[in-house]
């Protein structure tokens, strides 16, 4: 009651606009001007005190301490199979072949049974958690002592669109603001020289539905994320054309300054144009500061070696999980790395040999992201970052053709993973039946899972909302949402 | 991927002193003792009184949401209020009470003594229940008369000063011509003017010189394509379904033809909105206004959707939220789930509103995306012939497929899983393996399919072309019964309802005998259009009167100019709104009058200077004591610097063009280039509005001058100045191709520095340049020659860059 009669009072009478620019405003602004006066680039005719902008992207408090600093999303595009990664079923052992009724609900429609695929690999326990985990992952089960396992993940849909969608932005339905969009709004950046939200993509391609994965949706296009590529400039027009040297932009960027002072002189109380002004110091600037981020030049041979970046199968992968930690280190607060892309088994989306499908992605991002833990925990960044892994939902326990391993879409259990970020390591929460086939202890669905990413961030799910459409949108919903408070430490 | 290089957004400052502070309202309501509920009562009781007395909560039976719920008898039996009898009202009892038990609020400060007097005064004077401002009949009010002369000529103006005199300023006086016309041209077209059209305006003598100027530019197909860009953001207007798939909605760019060409026509708006609505139902269809119906087509639409029962409902809200937002200015949406919290929607209203749709059907199936959103306007005789081919190429289509079914099956895992890939996998497998997996009678009866295709194909290919255009090429002539859905639940219906307006604007429900259906359409959308149109509508009216407004002076009297409920911001002018409703609807509707209405008024052609005083008193410019300078918008930016250099292709109308995109843009797509075109050159040199625009493609210079996220309805775009529209404007290959067409443009590079600068300054601020900026200008060049090396050429051509870059090129005054 007193959370709805406050949101009331937060937003009524305001312009979306206005509400946006008063959230931006405070600190960063002042902290902008103040560095542009020490780089000395307003000179006697321009009152840096007239420059009264706001950084929406500016540090931002959080509603309450938070755990974690930075999230760092591997995303399973295609949806790996639980049964056969981290959700060992004894039960199938042997059952291969064997028809069983069973519910699901995939790409083929609903069905009531089917021929079951037994998961195709072994499964050995680790750490001190004794946590069982299948040949897929030898790497990552060495740090199953740092991971919390949800293995009764459910999500509304079990197609692709909707369902990748659901598990970036919470709703079915596109035109809704993704997770790293909420956490920019919410938090800001505490690099100004840098995106707060930024994206990797696969070598093979995008995601389906390309950039709405990473929409700001009725927020402003700054919050949006940031497509970051590992070779070339990492941000769409951020090199200067190859004849343009920096002196050459330097004498360019001066000149129109001196225009564009002369015109601001002449205009009394018009801030617009002071910011316009100040934004191409920040351009100037974020050209050597993004390429150095990204730059994995200075570091060292053991640590390429450690992240596969000098093997062929990890090397992709590797080098963006690598990647992730430099951004996280500079103040990068959502990254989201895609492990697959395209279509058909360019991804996790394993309908006709599961084996190879499996064998190849596992095989491509085992290493990386044991090396990721391994490095944020030793360079004690890992209780800071939240690592999220997973897909957009599981896989089904029997087979979608008449013949062969595939295994179809699951949307009713499914297993994710977190790791850091002030989660407790070694816990398994939830279960799914015998089969996998659906979340029976503890059901969890992807909101609880957003809604434990914001908490982490010190952000209450419940609270952070951003008007549009004459209601306060939340990533989570109208309804109140609890994060998975069993897997916090 | 999209263009992503947000990294630091500084937001234009638009102006936040509280409205409230303000003496912002015009229309000066008497100096009568009448307590007004809206502004003296209503926020004690949801100050004081809502948290258990609210929308969410009624302790003791009673809540003070509404007039009959505060008036019922409470659980204690009392009456909180007694209309006329503030002694028998237990409120006012409560209130001051000093027993500790019966006191109200129970905790917190006690109401003042000031807020007591006004609940007495106002429950004496019988309780009023006003309405909010915006569920009132629209007055009609006289225009004050002011004692400037200047200022009294223009009723707008009238009303403008009078605000601004009440608060101690003086509105600025008129801006210099230069700016005036420059300001006209972008606001009315999009474009700037030549330095030679600013010339003429400057030396024109005519005291009408103005008002040639406006007529001009509104005869100017160029209105449209501007004036319908602002349509298309509020019915969220894209030409794809978004998705996996994101298939392109056919012929969505004769609905955008349609709407820029509403404009140029002067369309009434009332026939703007009824032909949008209900274009197949009027008393005279045509090729027109059934495309207008694209109105219904323009959403996002999943073609598997995981519950389809509830997709169903979601394209409803989809355009229910449109239709209430940009018609009517009301968050009908709210009240999907549950009734609106705040304003006095309920979900019967929602519901009742939705049946007045209930004929609409979705976007297609996956087996059909045509037949429920293409509709063919071609001749019977053509129609049947192609209907003939039609049906024979289905019939062996389903046959051939049929067949390779029958192989299919048995076929292994892997094959099989590749026919239901692409196409060309399909077809790989079947070309290699079919053959061996058929009966030989099965394989000549192939063959024979096959070629039978072929010629059907070939004769269908021979017939002329078919007009289509999209819009509601099949709607459910019987809608079934619609029920209020519990908590928005489709599979949980309740109440059944029927087709009704919602319930503030009073009106009586229609007569199941006014919906004129027929074989084809319920006859409901008819009803609901000539509602909505009518010149009682409460909403209407205000809410176009206002966007115009809002459009020429870059903020709308009512700020939240989708949401005109109690959560929207209240009107700065609320007396000017009416009355510019009343003359939009005594125009007839007509928008042409109406722009010169306003851009006749000294308020339109104000400088927009600063003024110390108006600074000071009013920052935010709310009582527009100046006018606002803005940024140009995104389509502006573009098609700016195309004409600038005169490449710009202001062909209008037709298909939509495909602009470059880079190979790290389209590397964000799943199929690299799927479902994006390639343009000629000329093309891509056409206006903005004329792009393609794709959901999940959307081209990165727009957005990175805030082209709004097309999914959904957009009141007011964002005004953003980062970092990221820097780097376009210094690095992006489209600009330094520009710069290099502009060097061409001023006559090269071979010209002295001086004519050259002069030159470059006139074409792209449309004004000579000053003594100071040839110099400096000229120096630029020279340094990039001499101490960086460059070559004459590209030295002009960065000189060129820089101006493009310029403040002033980007902003209006």
């Amino acid at each position: 009651m007193a959370n709805q009669k406050k949101r009331i009072r937060d937003f009524c009478g305001r312009t979306r606009r206005e509400f946006l620019w008063q959230t931006g405003g405070g600190f960063g602004a002042a902290a902008m001007t103040s560095m542009l006066s020490k780089d000395g680039f307003f000179d006697g005719s321009v009152n840096a005190a007239e420059a009264s902008y706001a950084n929406p992207l500016a540090a931002k408090p959080p509603h309450f301490a938070p755990k974690a600093k930075s999230v760092i999303f591997l995303f399973m595009y295609g949806g790996p199979s639980h049964i056969d990664t981290f959700d060992q079923k004894p039960a199938m052992k042997g059952m291969d072949g064997k028809t069983v009724d069973v519910k699901t609900f995939g790409r083929g429609g609903h069905r009531t049974g089917g021929r079951i695929v037994e998961p195709r690999w072994d499964f050995d326990n680790y750490g001190e958690c004794g946590k069982s985990v299948s040949t897929l992952f030898p790497n990552v089960a060495k740090h199953v002592d740092d991971i919390a396992f949800l293995h009764s993940m459910t999500a509304d849909s079990p197609i692709h669109g909707s369902a990748m969608l659901m598990m970036n932005s919470g709703k079915v339905l596109s035109g809704s603001p993704a997770l790293g969009s909420w956490v920019n709004y919410g938090l800001g950046s505490v690099n100004e020289n840098l995106p707060g939200f930024v994206v990797m993509l696969d070598p093979s391609g995008g995601p389906i539905s390309g950039a709405k994965n990473w929409s700001s949706g009725y927020m402003p296009a700054t919050y949006q994320g940031t497509v970051f590529r590992s070779k070339g400039a990492p941000i769409l027009d951020l090199a200067r054309p190859e004849d343009m040297s920096v002196d050459v932009q330097r004498r360019l960027l001066d000149s129109i300054q001196n225009a564009n002072s002369q015109h601001l002189a002449q205009r009394q109380g018009n801030s617009d144009l002071s910011s316009r002004i100040a934004s191409y110091e920040l351009a100037y600037k974020m050209q050597s500061t993004a390429p150095e981020a990204v730059d994995l030049a200075t570091e060292d041979a053991a640590t390429l070696e450690m992240y596969g970046i000098n093997n062929d199968r990890t090397r992709d992968f590797g080098t963006r999980c690598l990647m992730a930690r430099r951004l996280v280190q500079r103040g990068v607060r959502f990254i989201q790395l895609y492990s697959g892309g395209s279509h058909n088994d360019a991804n996790w989306d394993a309908h006709g040999d599961l084996e190879v499908n499996h064998n190849k992605h596992a095989g491509n991002t085992d290493l990386p992201i044991a090396a990721l833990l391994a490095d944020l925990k030793q360079q004690g960044m890992l209780d800071e970052t939240l690592v999220v892994w997973g897909g957009e939902f599981g896989r089904q326990p029997t087979a979608e053709y008449a013949k062969g391993t595939g295994r179809d879409h699951n949307s009713y259990g499914f297993t994710m993973w977190m790791a850091g970020g002030g989660i407790k390591g070694g816990m398994s929460y939830g279960t799914t039946d015998e089969l996998g086939s659906r979340a029976v202890e503890n059901p969890l669905h992807v909101k609880n899972l957003h809604a434990t990413v914001l908490h982490q961030m010190g952000l209450d799910p419940n609270h952070l909302s951003f008007f549009y459409s004459g209601l306060d949108q939340k990533l989570v919903g109208v309804e109140e949402v609890e994060p998975i408070h069993d897997i916090i430490a | 991927m999209l263009s992503t290089h947000r990294l630091v957004m500084l937001l234009v400052s638009v102006g936040l002193v509280s409205l409230g502070s303000l003496p912002c309202s015009a229309q000066t309501d008497g100096k009568t003792n009448e307590v007004d509920f809206a502004k003296q009562i209503q926020p004690i009781l949801a100050k004081r009184c809502f948290a258990c007395h609210g929308p969410d909560e009624a302790e003791g039976g009673l809540r003070f949401t509404s007039q009959k719920e505060a008036f019922v008898e409470a659980d204690s039996g009392e009456h909180a209020i007694v209309p006329g009898d503030s002694q028998a009202s237990a409120l006012l009892a409560r209130v001051t009470s000093d027993v500790e038990d019966e006191q109200m609020p129970p905790e917190g400060k006690r109401l003042s003594p000031e807020e007591v007097d006004l609940l007495k005064r106002w429950i004496e004077q019988g309780a009023k229940w006003q309405q909010h401002w915006a569920f009132k009949p629209m007055q009609n009010p006289e225009p004050p008369a002011v004692q400037d002369a200047q200022w009294n000529k223009n009723p707008i103006d009238r009303f403008i000063y009078a605000t601004v005199s009440e608060a101690g300023l003086k509105p600025n006086p008129l801006a210099g011509r230069t700016d005036l016309i420059r300001r006209a041209y972008f606001d009315l077209t999009g474009l700037p003017p030549s330095a030679d059209e600013v010339k003429r305006f400057v030396d024109d003598p005519d005291p009408k010189a103005f008002e040639k100027v406006v007529d001009r530019l509104l005869e100017s197909p160029h209105y449209g394509e501007r004036w319908g860009r602002h349509w298309l953001d509020l019915v969220r207007f894209a030409e794809t379904n978004s998705y996996e798939r994101d298939g392109a909605k056919p012929n969505a760019w004769k609905y955008r033809d349609y709407v820029i060409k509403a404009f140029n026509d002067d369309k009434p708006y009332d026939q703007f909105l009824t032909e949008q609505l209900a274009g197949d139902e009027l008393d005279e269809v045509t090729t027109e206004s059934l495309t207008a119906t694209g109105y219904y087509r323009l959403g996002i639409w999943d073609d598997e959707p995981a519950d389809p029962l509830l997709a169903r409902f979601d394209d409803m809200d989809d355009i229910i939220m449109t239709t209430g937002q940009a018609m009517l200015g009301l968050t009908l949406n709210c009240a999907r789930c549950h009734d609106h919290k705040i304003d006095p929607i309920s979900q019967k209203d929602y519901y009742s509103f939705l049946a007045m749709m209930g004929d609409v059907t979705r976007w297609g199936r996956r087996g059909d995306q045509r037949s429920n959103n293409q509709i063919d306007v071609s001749s019977e005789e053509l129609n049947q012939k192609y209907r003939n081919n039609d049906e024979t190429k289905r019939r062996l289509e389903t046959e051939i497929r049929n067949v390779e079914q029958s192989g299919i099956v048995k076929m292994s895992a892997p094959d099989q899983r590749a026919t239901e890939g692409p196409k060309r996998d399909r077809n790989r497998v079947l070309k290699e393996k079919l053959r061996d997996n058929l009966s030989e009678d099965d394989w000549k009866k192939y063959k024979d399919l096959q070629k039978q295709l072929a010629d059907t194909i070939k004769e269908g290919k021979s017939l002329p072309q078919r007009e289509m255009v999209m819009g509601l090429g099949k709607c459910t002539p019987k809608p079934e019964q619609t029920f209020v859905l519990f908590r928005g639940n489709p599979h949980s219906p309740s109440d059944p309802v029927e087709p009704d307006f919602p319930a503030i604007f009073e009106t009586p429900a229609p007569d199941a005998s006014a919906f004129k259906g027929n074989e084809k359409s319920a006859g409901r959308r008819r009803v609901l259009a000539d509602w909505i149109t009518s010149d009682e509508n409460r909403l209407t009216a205000r809410v176009m009167a206002n966007r115009v407004w809002q459009f020429h002076f870059g903020r709308g009297i009512v700020r939240s100019s989708n949401n005109f409920g109690k959560l929207g911001v209240p009107p700065t002018h609320p007396a000017l709104l009416d009355w510019l409703a009343q003359q939009l609807i005594s125009g007839d509707w007509k928008l042409k009058d109406f722009h010169r209405l306003i851009m006749s008024s000294r308020a339109y052609q104000m400088s927009s200077a600063g003024q110390t005083d108006g600074l000071a008193t009013d920052p935010g410019n709310d009582l527009l004591w100046r006018f606002d300078p803005r940024r140009l918008s995104a389509e502006e930016v573009r098609d700016t610097i195309l004409a600038i250099n005169g490449s710009l292709n202001r062909q209008t109308y037709g298909p939509s063009f495909y602009p470059t995109l880079s190979r790290e843009v389209l590397a964000g797509q799943s199929r690299p280039g799927a479902g994006w075109g390639n343009s000629s050159e000329q093309d891509k040199n056409r206006r903005s509005v004329y792009i393609h625009v794709k959901r999940s493609l959307l081209t990165p210079l727009l957005t990175a001058f805030d082209f709004p996220d097309p999914d959904l309805t957009c009141e007011d775009r964002f005004v953003t100045l980062q970092p990221g529209q820097a780097l376009a404007l210094l690095n992006s290959k489209f600009v330094h191709e520009q710069a290099k067409r502009l060097t061409e443009s001023v006559g090269g590079a071979e010209l002295e520095n001086k004519d050259l600068v002069q030159r470059v300054i006139a074409n792209v601020l449309s004004r000579e340049a000053t003594e100071d900026e040839i110099a400096s200008g000229s120096e630029l060049i020279t340094t990039l020659q001499t101490t960086d090396k460059l070559s004459r050429q590209r030295a002009v051509e960065l000189y060129c860059l820089t101006v493009m870059n310029w403040n002033e090129f980007l902003f209006i005054d």
